[in-house]
This record gives C-alpha cells, sequence and structure tokens, in this order.
C-alpha cells in the first residue's frame, strides 16, 4: 500500500521528522470521530442495560443486564426485521450486480452516443434518496399513480389481475428491491466499468489467438481479473443496502403489517414511535454487531483473494 | 432485468458488427432509468387537476403555480439555505481535517497505524440509525438539537472516514521525492504541502469534495430527528409533502426539483472529475 517505506529522513530534519508528528495531524479527525463515534456507542451500551422509555417518564431507572438483550432475540418482530433484512440485501446486491456488469460489459463495445447513455444510467444514483422514494411512491399510487395505471391495464389485457406493489404484503419487499435496483445499479455499473477499463489487453490478445469462445473468455480472463473490483464494489453495496433507510422511510415505513420492516426501521419504530430508548439501543447493538461480522468476513475473503493473486 | 445479462465481450471484439441488440438493451435501460425523473418533472409543471387526473395525462399546458406556491406558502428559500450552509460547511471542515490525517496515514509509518486506519473506516460502517438515539440525546445535552452548528458537526464527523479513505489512496499516488526536495531546498513542512503537494492533490481534492456534497446536501435520517421549524434543511422539508391523504402531486414535483435540480446541475458541469475521482479513489 506505501509507495515508500521509510519517513523523509534525508530532508532538513524538524517537527515533520518527530515520532508525534502523524498523531498531530490525525488528531482534529480522531477527536471528532471520539465525540461522534465512540461516545454515542459507550452511551448506547449504557442505555441498552438500563430500562427507560422516554414517554414513561415516572418509571424509575433500574440497571437490568442484559434484559433487553434477551428480550429483543426471543421478539417474533426482531426475527422478522432480520429475515426482511437478509432477503432485501442480498436479492438487491445480487440483482444489481450483474445487471451492473452487463452494462459495463456493453460498454466497452463501440457506440454511438455512449455519454447520453452514461448519463441516463447514471441519472437515478444521483437523485437524493428522499426523493427517489417520493417518486416511487407517486408512481405506484394505487389507481393513479402512472406505473400503476399502465401495469393494471397491461395486466388486465393478458386477463391477469392489477398488481398491487406496496399495498399488499406479499409484493411490498420485491417492490422495493426493485427500486433499490433501479436507484443503485448505476453504481456497480460505474466501480465495474472503471475496474474492466484498467485490465491489460495482453490476456485478451492471447486468448483470441488462440481462438477461445468469448463465454470462456468471459469466465477465465475476465471474471477473474476484475476480482478485486467486483469484490470493493460488492462490500460497498452489501454495507450501504443493509443500512437502506431513507427510501424505505419513504415508501413504507415497514409496512403493509411488517411486511417491510427492517431492522433499521424496526429500530426507528421503536425508539421513536414507542419512545422505548433502551430497548431500541440494544437493537442498535445487535446491528452493530452484525455490520462489524459482515466487514470482518468480507475483508477476511478480500485480503486472501489478494494473497492468493500476489 | 434479464435483458442485462452478462455479456461476453472481448476488447477486440469487431466493431459496428451486429450491435443493434446493444443499443436495444441500451435504450431500454435508459428509458427506465429515465421514465420516472421525467415524470416527476412533469409533474412539477401540472396544474393541481391535471396532477390527480386519471388516465395520466402527456399533454397538458405547462404552468409554474407549483413553484410559486412553493415559494409564496412555504419556507422552501430557508430550507435552501440551510441545506447549503449545512453541505457546504461540512464539506469544508471534512476536507480540510480528513486530508491531514490522509496525509498522516499515506506518508509515515508508526506503530497502530492500521488498527488506526480501520478503526477511521469501521465509524462508517455504522448505520446512521443506529446512533441516532444517543446523538439525540447528546445534543439535546449540549443545547445543539435544531441548530445549524450541530447538523454541520455531524456532518463533518459522518464524511470523515470516507475522506480519509478517499484522499489515503490519492496522497499514496503522489511520489514522496516531489516533496523531499522542497524540503531539501530549505522550505518548512507546510510549504512544501502548501506549495509541492497540495497543487498535484487538487483534482483528486475536488473530487472527494464533490461526493462530500452530494451525499451532505441529501442527507435525511439525521435531519429529520434532529431539526426544527428554523433549521430544517431539504430532505426532511420535501418528504413532508407526502404526510396527510390528501397529498398535492405538483407541489410534491416541484419540491422533489427544488431540491434535485442545484445538485443535478452540479454533477453535470463535473460530470468528467466525478467519475474519474470516484474510479481513482475506489479501485486502491
Amino acid at each position: 500500500m506505501d509507495v515508500g517505506a521509510a519517513p523523509a529522513r534525508s530532508a532538513r530534519a524538524g517537527a515533520h521528522d518527530a515520532p508525534w508528528f502523524p498523531w498531530a495531524l490525525m488528531a482534529p479527525t480522531l477527536i471528532v470521530l471520539l465525540i461522534l463515534g465512540v461516545f454515542p456507542f459507550l452511551y448506547s451500551l449504557y442505555l441498552a442495560s438500563t430500562n427507560i422509555i422516554l414517554s414513561k417518564p415516572y418509571l424509575e431507572t433500574e440497571f437490568v443486564g442484559l434484559y433487553q438483550y434477551h428480550e429483543l432475540v426471543q421478539d417474533r418482530r426482531f426475527l422478522n426485521a432480520l429475515k426482511v433484512t437478509a432477503i432485501f440485501t442480498f436479492f438487491a446486491v445480487f440483482i444489481e450486480f450483474w445487471a451492473g456488469l452487463g452494462l459495463a460489459l456493453l460498454f466497452r463495445r463501440r457506440i454511438r452516443g455512449k455519454a447520453f447513455f452514461r448519463l441516463a444510467i447514471l441519472l437515478p444514483m444521483v437523485l437524493p434518496p428522499v426523493v427517489v422514494g417520493l417518486t416511487w411512491r407517486y408512481l405506484l399510487y394505487p389507481h393513479s399513480g402512472l406505473v400503476t395505471y399502465y401495469s393494471t391495464l397491461l395486466f388486465g389485457f393478458f386477463g391477469l389481475p392489477a398488481p398491487q406493489f406496496l399495498s399488499s404484503p406479499d409484493a411490498a419487499l420485491q417492490t422495493l428491491i426493485m427500486i433499490d435496483v433501479w436507484q443503485w445499479t448505476p453504481f456497480m455499473f460505474l466501480i465495474l466499468h472503471a475496474g474492466l477499463a484498467s485490465l491489460p489487453p495482453e490476456p485478451y490478445e492471447a486468448a483470441e489467438i488462440d481462438g477461445a469462445s468469448s463465454w470462456r473468455v468471459f469466465w477465465t480472463i475476465t471474471l477473474p481479473m476484475l476480482k478485486p473490483s467486483i469484490m470493493i464494489a460488492l462490500v460497498i453495496r452489501t454495507m450501504d443496502a443493509f443500512r437502506t433507510y431513507d427510501t424505505i422511510a419513504v415508501l413504507t415505513k415497514g409496512g403493509p403489517g411488517n411486511a417491510t420492516e427492517t431492522l433499521n426501521i424496526l429500530l426507528t419504530n421503536i425508539g421513536f414511535g414507542f419512545f422505548n430508548i433502551s430497548k431500541a439501543a440494544a437493537l442498535s447493538f445487535i446491528i452493530l454487531v452484525i455490520i462489524i461480522t459482515l466487514s470482518f468476513l468480507f475483508i477476511r475473503v478480500f485480503a486472501k483473494k489478494q494473497l492468493d493473486e500476489a | 432485468m434479464s435483458m442485462t445479462q452478462p455479456l461476453p465481450v472481448s476488447p477486440s471484439a469487431p466493431p459496428r458488427e451486429r450491435n443493434w441488440w446493444v443499443y436495444v438493451i441500451l435504450l431500454l435501460v435508459s428509458f427506465v432509468a429515465l421514465v420516472p425523473i421525467v415524470w416527476i418533472v412533469l409533474t412539477a409543471l401540472m396544474d393541481r387537476a391535471v396532477a390527480q387526473s386519471v388516465p395520466p395525462q402527456w399533454i397538458f399546458t405547462p404552468t409554474l403555480e407549483a413553484f410559486e406556491t412553493l415559494l409564496t406558502r412555504y419556507d422552501m428559500l430557508l430550507y435552501m439555505r440551510n441545506s447549503a450552509i449545512v453541505s457546504v460547511s461540512a464539506t469544508f471542515f471534512s476536507v480540510v481535517l480528513g486530508m491531514f490525517c490522509a496525509y498522516a496515514l499515506a506518508r509515515y509509518e508508526f506503530p497502530g497505524k492500521n488498527d488506526v486506519a480501520f478503526w477511521i473506516l469501521s465509524n462508517r460502517m455504522l448505520p446512521p440509525v443506529a446512533v441516532i438515539l444517543p446523538i439525540f440525546m447528546f445534543f439535546q445535552t449540549f443545547k445543539l438539537l435544531d441548530s445549524l452548528v450541530g447538523l454541520i458537526l455531524l456532518y463533518t464527523g459522518m464524511q470523515l472516514p470516507f475522506v480519509v479513505w478517499m484522499l489515503k489512496g490519492f496522497f499514496e499516488d503522489i511520489p514522496r521525492q516531489i516533496e523531499e526536495s522542497a524540503l531539501v531546498d530549505g522550505d518548512t513542512w507546510f510549504g512544501a504541502f502548501r506549495r509541492v503537494t497540495l497543487p498535484l492533490m487538487a483534482p483528486s481534492i475536488t473530487a472527494t469534495a464533490i461526493f462530500v456534497l452530494i451525499l451532505s446536501w441529501n442527507e435525511y435520517a439525521f435531519a429529520v430527528f434532529l431539526t426544527g421549524a428554523q433549521t430544517r434543511t431539504l430532505p426532511p422539508a420535501v418528504a413532508s409533502f407526502i404526510g396527510g391523504s390528501d397529498i398535492q402531486w405538483n407541489l410534491l414535483g416541484a419540491a422533489c426539483v427544488f431540491i434535485t435540480l442545484p445538485i443535478l446541475l452540479f454533477v453535470v458541469a463535473v460530470q468528467r472529475q466525478f467519475v474519474r475521482g470516484l474510479s481513482m479513489g475506489m479501485m486502491k
């Protein structure tokens, strides 16, 4: 990762050679992150060990140990949220990856109007997530929404019942996944496109001389060489899909019923809906543990891949 | 999305040969990507009756009525001012603070370096919603609730991990000999940094700043819980148009245009740097 290993000894000795110097440069960042990262974390831990419900201030604050975690883990609503989050994250990232990779590969061809197509594909990603949520809420509004109206016509033409989108518990999660795909496929496209552009041409030339089929070239050359970019794209997207909040909050708030209640939405519903902040704090800690576990897994796989290649 | 199956293509694929299906796919994808955006913009130009009509009306007399209502009956300009102040300040502070931190991580060897770098990154892994409660209580204690200063501090902290990791990669790309020769010539450290390193870093810093600015401008989860009537930023203000049973779609559309247009114009203006900065920083 480092260009040169030794600090600048050749230069005139000064403050910049002192061992404390890098720490001085990092101090402001570290202080801000301590205030906004570590402090809330510790405070959450404290909250989670008590029984504070803001809407019931008459309750005496007591130390309850691991009671909140114990309650949560047995709560069917929590297990449901865990399942919803897992389904949402997995399918959204899976579809986005293949769609983004397909588009990135298409863009290697000589295409007229490339700039236009690229801008069109990238636009959804640039929109504020709130606007994405509101726009789709409008398009999918029962009866009058643009997509609802035309898809009802289309389905009616084939004698099928009108699609329900966000109003039926069965379809709501699928609809949210498709909206996430609409919004974030551009991101996959962008990263994989850049990754493809940086691949060396030699292996392809060799493959052409050998007369390898393009399908074989894709599986044996493109995919393995693209692995670092693929890993980065998958890690970032999985983390972000896992924490999706804005669009779901605007679109369904977790409904109908609990059909789209992800961990994040459940957390705000408990914390700001019921003001049961101790339970919410316990949940936030559980979410944190899941995220850290996930990222360690990713980093292990990622580091292993790099070692294998070296 | 089945039409975007991965297609094996080598860089030496013959140009313009049986390429028509590529255009069919690209047109379809662009259509899916653009129609929602086009429709929300059209809605912003409808009057109330047209916006509510079933079936959807594609042909109508455009009007700026919705924008006028937004500006005269809602405090949109105040929200926009708040959004601008918060996102520009947070961008400034996070880039300036993060720059030095990234420099230290890229240029110096010291014990615990990798742990520090990873710890900084781990701050970005936290879902905002998971820290919203303690931050809320913290802000309450220090009278930062309902204040722009609090929001600026928060966004600065939120974006710092991202800034540090992006710029760390860029700094590592700059050969250290260039700086060293300036130091040998008798320059101070800061002088060498300012006159030699910074100019080389300018494009990368710009790209990072663009990214941070967009993220801060769009931030919703914290803003909705931590701001009040006077300090509301655009995202929670715009989201509030969906409340109630009688939704005025043309106002909603206009509000969406209102929040997106500044950032969109900005992105189109800097598209090249944006794409380049992204791909360079992420490829580390």
